[in-house]
């Protein structure tokens, strides 16, 4: 932290280091980018430790693998060394594929503190159809080594169209499984689940019925605590995404570029590399890092709106993905003039086929 | 299954079993602390506890019944309704539930004076009680008496604890089981007449919905109630899954920070797993002996952190 100009940007507390963009899955909600081979990838592991000790040093604490599916890194286990050798608390998201049990037991003897394991469904058949490839049987198996060998256990459920019927199983198999939580993921639309939308899009009665069930399943301390958004195409306000921008989030992705999400780089905005510059300057000084950061880039109605310090005027990415202009609000707000375009997916017409995410 | 809509008509019978399927769920018999209870597995001070606390929940029985009284413009209902109020204050003819609560505070070993003085109820159990009242309070005559439901499932649990109480804790004199076994008879009494007036007068789905709305709050209440005894004699320590940084007051969990406040890290950091809520309150104390409310706010602060998974207490 030696830059000067860091002592005015926000302190980041997460990082996110997406260690690689290949993935054996193939969901079509992916939230990887739909060019992610325009994505070399190209931190070494030596790379990842100068980065998760830059991290600490600015004030991160925690920091969660990812991807696409980190295990299919062979120096996996350095890499949460380095992490966990940096003070930061270390958390590994992923699809159980390639990870073996021994692979596991091996992270943790490394330092891994918890993980966070993704089904697509309550049951195989289902599961696997949008993983694109078989792998329930495997995530499971996964999941119940890691609470043998005592490791906090995330469950993770992207909901859409086709498996919101079933939330109940979902509890059911999580509370089976020994999650600690369970986060029911409303599908958000962007990149591949964007380019789905028209086959993955819930109705709203979809939604409300799982509500009801979550509301009904969940018990004050029990495990797994229930995690459960409204996703913000059923609600009048924008999400506050990622807790505003380039404010406690720091993602850096495969090819080292710092981003304030996982979707930024999407957007005509400059960013810098870890490569070129230490993550430091990245973080403060980036343009598109402080594009959006505070309120000043806002504009009506969410400059003179009372809601705009809890929502941050929502989701830049989905305002550039749907209105063209990332300084927009969010269209996902009502009070958007372009709140039609989320308005009129809801009557667009369904389709059945899914276009799955490339083969990595 | 998509609610209907909300002037819909009612099924009484539907709504019944949905209510006791609510109640088979969802109320307080299958609370682990009761179950303890039942099985014998309680010490003499979980049990005192229970007594000392739950007394406070007795004495807002006759405030909410009052209460539910003067939402009824009907004599006859009215009528009924004040013997419950009765049933726990006594009258000249007999002595009520309240009186034969401090009874078995009396065979327990407790100074009946301290327990009617409410002067050590835990800050969890005072909050659950007084959500019944506000409950009862906020809500329209239909709901306020739905929530009272749970009375359908009381005189089998007494009648159970009565037993259980004679098979485990054979050094409670039996006098102390007076009300138990007086609730046995009143309860299912009180419950039959309060379903047969939710079912006469929940006329359309939204009534049904308040009324389902009502009874789970108040399942949620009595749970509440158990969770704050329980807590009562909690050891807390941090979760294995909870980082308490070094030099900041910031604990790290997976996927989430939770910033910490005042002397929060202080708490956080003295729950040893030897040490009772209490024991954690009197460290804080000496520290800062001008703080006002140490205790109830080490509960509080301790019992959010619990929720927020930041610590745990086995039993």
């Amino acid at each position: 932290m030696s830059e000067a100009s860091t002592a005015s940007a926000p302190r980041p507390l997460n990082l996110v280091a997406e260690l690689t963009y290949r993935c054996p899955l193939r969901c079509p909600y992916c939230s990887n980018p739909t060019n992610l081979r325009d994505f070399p990838e190209a931190l070494t592991s030596a790379d990842w430790a100068r980065v998760f000790r830059e991290a600490a040093a600015l004030g991160c604490v925690h920091v969660g693998l990812t991807g696409g599916e980190p295990s299919a890194r062979r120096d996996l286990p350095e890499i949460v060394a380095a992490a966990a050798g940096a003070g930061l608390y270390t958390h590994l998201v992923t699809a159980a594929m390639p990870l073996t049990a021994a692979g596991l037991a091996v992270l943790k003897e490394r330092g891994l503190r918890s993980v966070q394991i993704s089904v697509q469904d309550a049951e195989a058949h289902a599961s696997d159809e949008i993983a694109g490839t078989e792998s329930f049987a495997r995530k499971c198996a996964l999941a119940r080594e890691t609470k043998r060998i005592a490791l906090p256990l995330t469950l993770n459920v992207v909901l859409h169209r086709r498996n919101l019927g079933r939330v109940r199983e979902i509890i059911v198999l999580a509370r089976e499984l020994g999650a600690d939580r369970l986060e029911l993921a409303n599908a958000q639309y962007h990149g591949w689940a964007l380019a789905n939308r028209a086959s993955l899009l819930p109705a709203r009665a979809q939604i409300e019925d799982a509500a009801r069930v979550v509301a009904e399943q969940t018990r004050r301390g029990a495990k797994p605590e229930i995690l459960f958004v409204l996703p913000d195409y059923f609600r009048d306000r924008p999400k506050p995404c990622m807790g505003g921008w380039a404010r406690t989030h720091l993602v850096v992705a495969p090819d080292g570029r710092a981003l304030p999400c996982h979707n930024a780089a999407q957007l005509p905005l400059e960013f810098w590399n870890v490569r070129e510059r230490s993550l430091a300057s990245c973080w403060a000084d980036a343009p598109g890092m402080n594009a959006f950061r505070g309120e000043s880039w806002m504009r009506e109605p969410c400059r003179s709106c009372p809601e705009r310090a809890r929502d941050f005027g929502g989701c830049r990415c989905q305002a550039f993905a749907l209105t063209g202009v990332a300084a927009n609000t969010d269209p996902a707000c009502a009070l958007s003039p372009e709140h039609a375009r989320i308005a009129a997916s809801h009557s667009e017409p369904a389709r059945a086929e899914l276009r799955y995410r490339e083969r990595t | 299954m998509s609610a209907a809509a909300p002037s819909a008509r009612v099924d009484p019978g539907a709504l019944e079993r949905r209510l006791r399927a609510l109640l088979e769920e969802r109320y307080h018999d299958k609370h682990p602390f009761n179950s303890r209870m039942h099985a014998g597995a309680l010490t003499p001070d979980e049990l005192r506890r229970w007594v000392r606390n739950r007394y406070y929940y007795q004495t807002r029985i006759p405030i909410k019944d009052g209460v539910i009284l003067a939402k009824s413009e009907d004599r006859e209902f009215r009528r009924s309704w004040i013997r419950r109020i009765t049933d726990h204050d006594g009258d000249a003819q007999r002595e009520g539930g309240l009186e034969l609560w401090l009874k078995l505070a009396d065979a327990v070993g407790l100074d009946r004076r301290e327990v009617a003085s409410l002067r050590n109820v835990l800050p969890g159990v005072r909050r659950a009680c007084d959500a019944y009242v506000e409950l009862v309070t906020s809500s329209d005559l239909l709901a306020s008496v739905a929530a009272s439901l749970t009375e359908s499932r009381a005189g089998a649990l007494l009648g159970l604890r009565a037993a259980a109480f004679e098979k485990h804790y054979g050094w409670i004199a039996p006098e102390g089981l007076a009300y138990f076994r007086s609730r046995t008879t009143q309860a299912p009494r009180d419950a039959a007449e309060g379903m047969a007036f939710v079912l006469a007068h929940a006329r359309n789905a939204a009534d049904a919905e308040r009324c389902v709305a009502a009874l789970t709050k108040k399942c949620e209440i009595l749970w509440a109630l158990l969770d704050a005894v329980e807590w009562g004699g909690a050891k807390p320590r941090l979760a294995p899954a909870a980082q308490l940084r070094e030099n900041e007051p910031l604990v790290v969990l997976p996927e989430r920070a939770v910033r910490l406040t005042g002397s929060g890290r202080e708490m956080l950091a003295a729950c040893s797993g030897t040490r009772s809520i209490e024991e954690i309150a009197s460290l804080v104390r000496a520290r800062h002996p001008d703080a006002e409310n140490v205790e109830r706010d080490c509960y509080e602060f301790l019992e959010q952190m619990q929720r927020l998974g930041v610590i745990e207490a086995p039993v």
